[in-house]
């Protein structure tokens, strides 16, 4: 299986889509900071409170456009990785040697996650020092547990749409299973914003609705759940944000039955995609 | 028996690509497998390595039932649509195949099969920048990795030109002579003549026709003698000391023999009866032949 993950791992950083998407990444951080640089030289003139807010709102922009991005990349990198190599024939080689089926799809797993993780911690870093070096009043507050936590959660978001992405590989050709995955990840985005609004109109049904979204495409739970363990606002801050964890979301704790519920969801896929392939003619 | 299936079946919903194949190959021998494209032997490989499951019939290979990974520790494939990773140099690729064999990293192992498939010195360059008989080659190279006791080769030298071809048959019987099996699919008829020792030609799915190779290629094997003074004594005596059966002709005479070693004692027979001879042709049967045959008789029936 080790050879499985260290080729996974070697192809993908190879891949045009990983170059252009680390070049993107660098781009948005870099405009990150000059939008910090300018929206902090003009708060300087500005009430505490609202630099306050404002703070927070940036904080939580650079933290979920940045999860975007590490989701559209693994996406990327994850729809073809066991499709692309069956559509081309690739595979042929590889599962007539000595590799049982099940150490071929953990293989990419791994190594996909591997990548997954590292990038994600890179981007976290980089936006929490980029916070520190402007003075974020979110950042500097932050404790080490806070970080430790919501670099987890964060990190878990990319890893749990990889075990839906390689399911999707097994089962269906490259270019539908990328259109699907998006179309899946966005879906978890829209729910985080229904059960907001459904916050705000205090209306359970509407909350509720964007719950169920959210059990289809738990991915944004995740996300929430990190901006909310990471940036928690304070006094007046929080009240006019609604006590909100990020962009979208009701700004309630998600419960440990959820959080179970995504565990189950994630390890089932990655199982689902195993037995798949495992039963599947070549 | 290296490989023994017996009734080996495979359906894609309603379509049967392989419905009855029962096939024995034995320790050492080249085993040539023909048939006509769609005739099922690119699928029967696949069962044989375990990419494809049976949906009926079963099999062994190397002494395992078929998909045990442990008998492809000792196996080596040559898959008929190659693809290998471009962004890998052949060493990069032999180094993956040896993980994959469970094998350690050994240059030296590497060497020998790039020496033998003629890629030595090009190990160097990106995979991606080998022209198709270079990929092809570096795929054989790869499949010698685990010094395999059973080579499965889906048409190893559909992407090479006539000197590569060449190359390989001689690493075909290279490989005989070293005792390996190897079982080998191809679409040229003259290749699979020169290096098997055994044929089965599949069509629809089944075997038509099987056996050895020199047992087919004799048993069309005619002696033409135009020739004069020919009494039926003489016709008599070949029946019995060699059990061929001689026709007249008006010229001549037409004699259907059992082995080639038979031709100098027919004609020692013929010139010691006073038997005047002016010409002997001798028509064997090619593998061509016997593959039209056989196919053709399929097809009709």
């Amino acid at each position: 299986m080790t050879a499985m993950i260290t080729v996974t791992l070697k192809e993908a950083v190879r891949k045009k889509t990983f170059i252009v998407m680390s070049i993107l990444s660098g781009l948005y951080l870099v405009l990150w900071t000059v939008l910090l640089y300018y929206s902090k030289r003009e708060m300087n003139f500005q009430n505490s409170e609202f630099s306050a807010i404002a703070d927070l709102m940036l904080s939580q922009m650079g933290l979920q456009f940045s999860s975007m991005l590490i989701s559209l990349l693994t996406i990327m990198l994850a729809a073809g990785s066991i499709s692309g190599e069956m559509e081309t024939g690739m595979v042929h080689a590889v599962i007539s040697r000595p590799i049982r089926r099940v150490s071929y799809v953990l293989g990419r797993f791994l190594g996909l996650m591997i990548l997954s993780a590292v990038y994600a911690t890179v981007l976290f870093s980089a936006l929490l020092l980029i916070g520190r070096v402007f003075s974020l009043q979110t950042v500097l507050s932050l404790g080490i547990g806070q970080i430790i936590v919501s670099w987890l959660l964060y990190t878990l978001v990319p890893v749990c749409l990889l075990c839906v992405t390689i399911y999707g590989s097994t089962l269906m050709k490259t270019v539908p299973n990328g259109l699907l995955m998006i179309f899946l990840y966005i879906l978890g985005n829209i729910g985080g914003m229904v059960e907001m609004i459904g916050g705000y109109m205090n209306n359970n049904a509407v909350v509720s609705s964007g719950i169920f979204i959210s059990l289809i495409s738990p991915f944004h739970t995740l996300y929430t759940e990190a901006g909310r363990i990471l940036f928690p606002g304070s006094g007046i801050v929080s009240d006019l944000m609604g006590g909100m964890g990020g962009l979208s979301g009701s700004g309630r704790a998600a419960s440990t039955l959820m959080f179970a519920y995504i565990g189950v969801y994630a390890v089932g896929f990655l199982l689902l995609a195993a037995r798949r392939f495992h039963k599947r003619d070549i | 028996m290296v490989i023994e299936t017996i009734g080996l079946c495979k359906r894609y919903g309603d379509k049967t690509a392989v419905k009855d194949m029962s096939i024995a190959v034995k320790e050492g021998e080249i085993y040539g497998f023909l048939g006509p494209n769609g005739a099922g032997k690119s699928t029967t490989i696949k069962m044989l390595t375990g990419l494809v499951y049976p949906t009926s019939g079963e099999g062994q290979v190397l002494g395992l039932p078929l998909g045990d990974v442990r008998a492809r520790i000792r196996l080596g494939y040559l898959p008929e649509l190659f693809r290998f990773q471009d962004w890998m140099t052949g060493s990069d690729l032999l180094d993956f195949h040896s993980r994959l064999f469970r094998l350690k990293k050994d240059p030296e192992r590497n060497r020998q099969v790039l020496q033998r498939v003629g890629l030595l010195g090009q190990e160097t360059y990106k995979v991606g920048t080998y022209s198709k008989g270079m990929q092809q080659r570096i795929g054989l190279a790869a499949a010698l990795l685990p010094d395999p006791q059973l080579l499965l080769l889906d048409e190893p030298t559909s992407a090479l030109d006539p000197i590569g071809r060449k190359e390989v048959r001689e690493i075909i019987l290279s490989l005989k002579a070293e005792g390996r099996t190897v079982l080998l699919n191809s679409h040229l008829l003259s290749e699979v003549e020169a290096v098997s020792d055994s044929i089965t030609i599949v069509n629809k799915g089944a075997v038509v026709k099987s056996g050895r190779m020199e047992d087919m290629l004799t048993e069309g094997l005619t002696l033409t003698v135009v020739a004069e003074e020919i009494s039926d004594l003489i016709l008599s005596a070949l029946q019995t000391q060699f059990g061929s059966t001689a026709q007249r002709q008006p010229d001549g005479l037409r004699i259907r023999m059992k082995t080639r070693s038979d031709i100098p004692k027919i004609t020692a027979l013929l010139v010691n009866s006073g038997v005047q001879i002016y010409e002997i042709k001798v028509k064997t049967n090619t593998l061509e032949s016997i593959f039209l045959k056989t196919v053709g008789e399929e097809a009709g029936a």
